[in-house]
């Protein structure tokens, strides 16, 4: 979970960013055509980390996100690959114009690495969360769009992310993540979602800081109700992971979605558009931030509010696992 | 007066082990020619002070349903005197004969009886028999016993499989031995309901499958002949969920198993 609140607690881990900012320096010794912007978000975004390794091989272009963008696609156009760094409000949005011409339509080697996404940047307000970048990235032609669960993902996201052809976005919070993975050493590929937890009672599927959320409830879930819960982490939300859900829908046929962003356009609606094509039936609940602009709070104050931490996940499991599957009530012609 | 358990093992004889008959008949050539042609109603009941308990099959042009309940109006009828007197002689403990009414229809009454008398060796065999169709006939009459059997305990209020049930959300326990879907027998239970099936729960996967993976194997089990744990070692029988659900699942067909041999 993203926020300033578990800083205290947990100094002697990096944060999401800064295990970014580490693995782009691991990366930058051994790849020199290797660039980093950003647009006056350096220390915020931890690519200064970066910049302070690599100094002539990092540009601050000012607040002027249009231009940063722009410029990363004439760098990548001479074969260089730019890391660009800034929130993710401004990425998917402010730049949204070059991201898409410059730079998606032209498919071109542009490594974007979204900061303070969500809700994680909850006590500056709505004007800074993220709630609908993922809906906005994924319908970016040429483009992958991933939400690492935490560090250790996000360095093996980083990673692939290099070692992958054309454009990539990566989504992360402000802040500290609550763990997931001890280490990076796990089978992260980009495309295919991650399975950790198994049961046949439903599915969730989540990202990012729901992942750890989606962990804990199965949990409460098993011990209190009984209910064996199966639990996908969707890091790619595109190019999405078909073959995961389906086997979901078919194994579990009840699947509940856990996102912080918008329920529109992001985690839910990609893992939904699968089911509809797929023409199978199976219960299912999105659950993510309402068509609303969020409010203001710490970020775990605003995952209670919206339903997608640990209780939130619980309680609608339970109303998830009250509806029906299938058409057959008569539960009296047996013989 | 019938006791609780007297209930609990009356229901199993009517409802589970008497619509074998069907089972048997939809697989084995001979004993369906044995009915070929006929018509008739042929009914199981025995007496009781709270009313008249059985099962009867509407039988026509050869073809069986099995209805749950006595029928009045049945050509061939074996009655017995109590419903301790039915669980006694189905679980093989008493000869004492049921009242046979309809000795006219001599043909339906000889057809019922050599079909009742075949299912009752099937289910008492101890070891595995040589023929290989016969092997597959009792693990599927074994595989619809216990699904059935588990549903009528839950229908009949048994405690311990009605708690079970009841603080169950939809889930399908299915019995499979692999390459042989025909076998299959499933139950779904949900919120205190429960419904067993024959054949393979298509839908989705099974919350939980006990699959075996030969005929054999399944017949080590059901038989008695292997422990359930070493066959799990060993692969013969492969638990597909989490194996608290499967150490639920033994114990309610025990519990069947217990009613079925009157033990």
């Amino acid at each position: 979970m993203g926020g300033l609140t578990y800083t205290m607690l947990d100094t002697t881990n990096l944060s999401t960013a800064e295990m970014y900012g580490n693995v782009l320096c691991e990366l930058g010794k051994e790849h020199p055509e290797i660039v980093g912007l950003s647009a006056d978000l350096a220390k915020s975004t931890k690519i200064g980390l970066f910049a302070e390794k690599f100094p002539n091989r990092f540009f601050n272009t000012g607040i002027a996100e249009q231009n940063m963008f722009g410029i990363a696609s004439g760098m990548a156009k001479c074969g260089l690959v730019p890391f660009v760094s800034t929130f993710a409000i401004f990425t998917s949005m402010r730049a949204l114009d070059q991201v898409h011409t410059d730079i998606c339509y032209q498919n071109l080697n542009v490594k974007m690495i979204a900061t303070h996404a969500g809700l994680s940047f909850g006590q500056a307000g709505t004007t800074h969360h993220c709630t609908e970048d993922i809906a906005i990235m994924r319908s970016m032609a040429n483009l992958k769009v991933i939400v690492p669960a935490d560090g250790m993902e996000t360095a093996n996201a980083v990673v692939q992310a290099y070692e992958t052809e054309g454009p990539v976005y990566i989504r992360i919070n402000r802040g500290f993540d609550q763990k997931v993975y001890e280490n990076t050493d796990y089978d992260f590929r980009i495309g295919k979602a991650h399975q950790l937890t198994d049961g046949n009672d439903l599915t969730i599927i989540a990202c990012g800081s729901c992942v750890y959320q989606a962990i804990e409830a199965t949990k409460i879930l098993s011990s209190v109700d009984g209910i064996k819960a199966r639990v996908l982490n969707m890091h790619t939300i595109k190019p999405i992971d078909r073959e995961a859900v389906l086997k979901a829908v078919y194994e579990t046929r009840r699947i509940i979605t856990v996102e912080d962003h918008n329920v529109m356009g992001g985690l839910g609606s990609a893992v939904a558009e699968v089911i509809i094509e797929s023409g199978k039936g199976c219960a299912f609940r999105k659950l993510g931030i309402p068509d609303t602009f969020s409010i203001i709070g710490l970020h775990e104050d605003l995952m209670a509010y919206y339903e997608i931490d640990t209780n939130g996940i619980v309680e609608n499991v339970r109303k998830l696992i009250g509806l029906e599957f299938e058409e057959d009530e008569d539960w009296e012609d047996e013989v | 007066m019938a006791t609780r358990e007297d209930i609990y093992a009356n229901k199993i004889f009517l409802n589970a082990v008497l619509p074998l008959v069907k089972t048997i008949i939809s697989s084995n050539e001979k004993y369906a020619k044995k009915f070929k042609n006929k018509n008739g109603i042929v009914g199981v009941s025995a007496k009781d002070p709270d009313g008249k308990v059985g099962t009867h099959y509407i039988i026509e042009n050869g073809d069986f349903t099995v209805v749950k309940g006595p029928n009045d109006k049945c050509d061939v009828e074996l009655e017995f005197r109590s419903i301790k007197d039915l669980n006694d002689f189905f679980a093989g403990k008493s000869k004492k004969l049921p009242k046979i009414k309809g000795w006219y229809h001599v043909g339906l009454l000889t057809a019922t009886l050599s079909v009742l008398m075949y299912m009752a060796k099937l289910l008492s065999v101890t070891e595995p028999p040589q023929n290989d169709d016969e092997k597959d006939l009792i693990v599927k009459l074994y595989f619809s016993l216990l699904s059935t059997g588990i549903s009528q305990l839950n229908k009949t209020g048994h405690p311990d499989v009605s708690k079970w049930v009841k603080k169950s959300p939809d889930r399908i326990f299915a019995w499979k031995v692999t390459g042989k879907p025909e076998l299959s027998s499933y139950i779904r239970i949900k919120a205190g309901k429960s419904k067993a099936a024959r054949g393979e729960y298509k839908r989705s996967k099974p919350f939980f499958t006990m699959r075996f993976d030969c005929t054999d194997s399944a017949l080590g089990t059901l038989l008695g002949i292997d422990d359930m744990i070493e066959a799990t070692i060993t692969e013969k029988l492969i638990m597909e969920g989490a194996p608290e659900f499967g150490a639920q699942l033994g114990e309610y067909m025990l519990l069947v198993g217990s009613y079925a041999k009157g033990s």
